[in-house]
């Protein structure tokens, strides 16, 4: 991939591997961001080849099948104009999911994000923490395939933080592929299967601890609670 | 001052009595304005979503053009129309000149450069994040737009209501390519300033207070857009 004519990184493969979260950092403009992108379909490649399931794809023709299987979220999750529950419904009526499964699956999204209580609020006004929350809930209510999230969890109060991990354990454990752009190696203990590096040089280094290369599981961060609903 | 109190007063008699030559000047007015306004918005808002979205070398040129382009008076436009639209001219054959059609054409132009200026900014304003999100949740393109025109949609309707009331309230353009003949292309703004030459102020000062009455409300209007449109 290159940027205004600089040649930004050239990755040769980068492998998404069910139930392990991967930890990916590299300094400030090494591309984290703009790789994550092109991976959910969102930004143009120069040149790249997609594998589905055995079958290659070039990305133009591979863009359809990312969407809404491989989710990108923002630092600062975006939240649409409405309610906390018409957030989550959002992807489900773009996939014109009928009313009555799509009711059913929002509920169960709030309730597996512990958001039940905000449902009707405007989701613009809630703390960074629940819109983390709500934007990871949106994004399962879609079984994705891949979850990636672009240093979603800097800015975050330490409470914030650990709702936000156990959520993030919770995808994984239900084998999403989930792969975190950070700096934070506190992330890496607590999260990472897998740590890879977006070196200067604009290649993908994986730097993965030997101990850490088994699937993850919950007893691997003991600290991580569920999140708590509001007033709790 | 006597005398402009009798106009007044005429004035609103006038209105009151609902004078048939009085109203169907103003309704050539809403005719004439409602009609670009209505053609000019939906190339507005694409251009301006080209402008928010698009990368192409003379983005930034084309949204400087369109930003000057706001502060065009009306008298030239109305020249340049004249000159394209006269015998002489490239599309004379056409023989729109001095027809409602060549003032629609004028307000088209008028309104073009704002409206596409105020919903780019509006767009703008909307963060890429939220084109994405939509992208990612598994929006189709058109689809992702359109949700992205919804979370601006109060400012989008400000942007409108500022078109129209340009145009509406413009005068040198539809006296140079209307011609100012009654019952077909005589409005509001060139009437008032027809009647004021002849020294018959009740009219003028009539057609002035509906002027008034429409610019406050619109301004009204806007004000309540804008402060909604601070969410987008």
């Amino acid at each position: 991939m290159s940027y205004s004519r600089r040649r930004l990184f050239e990755v040769e493969l980068f492998v998404f591997e069910p139930g392990t979260c991967t930890l990916l950092s590299g300094r400030n403009g090494a591309g984290k961001t703009t790789l994550l992108k092109i991976a959910a379909g969102l930004l143009k490649p120069d040149r790249a080849i997609v594998r589905i399931e055995g079958r290659d794809f070039t990305w133009r023709a591979a863009r359809p099948f990312l969407r809404h299987r491989v989710i990108y979220l923002h630092q600062f999750p975006y939240m649409f104009n409405t309610s906390v529950a018409k957030n989550i419904a959002y992807g489900l009526r773009q996939l014109r999911i009928p009313r009555a499964e799509t009711k059913a699956r929002v509920s169960q999204a709030l309730e597996w994000s512990g958001l039940e209580e905000l449902a009707e609020r405007d989701a613009r006004t809630l703390s960074g923490g629940e819109k983390q929350r709500v934007a990871l809930a949106r994004a399962r209510v879609l079984s994705p395939d891949v979850l990636l999230l672009d240093e979603s969890l800097s800015g975050l109060d330490p409470e914030a933080r650990q709702q936000t991990y156990f959520l993030i354990r919770r995808m994984v454990s239900e084998q999403v592929a989930v792969v975190v752009a950070t700096h934070d190696y506190e992330l890496l203990r607590q999260l990472g299967d897998r740590h890879l590096i977006l070196t200067d040089a604009g290649h993908l280094e994986d730097r993965s601890p030997k101990t850490t290369a088994a699937p993850s599981s919950h007893a691997r961060a003991p600290n991580i609670s569920p999140p708590r609903r509001r007033g709790q | 001052m006597n005398e402009i109190v009798t106009a007044t007063e005429r004035a609103i008699g006038l209105l009151i009595s609902g004078d048939p030559g009085l109203w169907a000047i103003i309704g050539i007015s809403f005719s004439v304005s409602l009609r670009a306004i209505l053609i000019a918005t939906p190339f507005a808002l694409a251009v301006a979503l080209l402008l928010t979205l698009g990368h192409f070398y003379g983005r930034r040129l084309l949204i400087a053009v369109f930003n000057a382009s706001m502060a065009v008076p009306a008298v030239v436009v109305g020249l340049s129309i004249y000159l394209l639209l006269s015998r002489s001219g490239p599309f004379g054959d056409l023989k729109l000149l001095f027809t409602q059609s060549a003032m629609v054409i004028g307000q088209i132009l008028l309104a073009f450069p704002l409206l596409v200026a105020m919903a780019h900014s509006a767009l703008q304003a909307a963060e890429r994040s939220a084109w994405e999100t939509a992208l990612t949740l598994g929006a189709r393109p058109w689809r992702a737009l359109f949700t992205l025109m919804y979370e601006v949609r109060f400012a989008l309707i400000a942007a409108i209501i500022a078109g129209f009331a340009r145009i509406i309230a413009e005068v040198g353009c539809s006296m140079m390519v209307g011609g100012n003949i009654l019952n077909y292309t005589r409005n509001i703004t060139t009437a008032i300033a027809l009647e004021t030459s002849k020294g018959e102020f009740a009219q003028g000062i009539a057609l002035g207070l509906v002027l008034l009455a429409l610019a406050l409300t619109l301004n009204l209007l806007l004000n309540l857009m804008q402060g909604k449109g601070e969410l987008a």
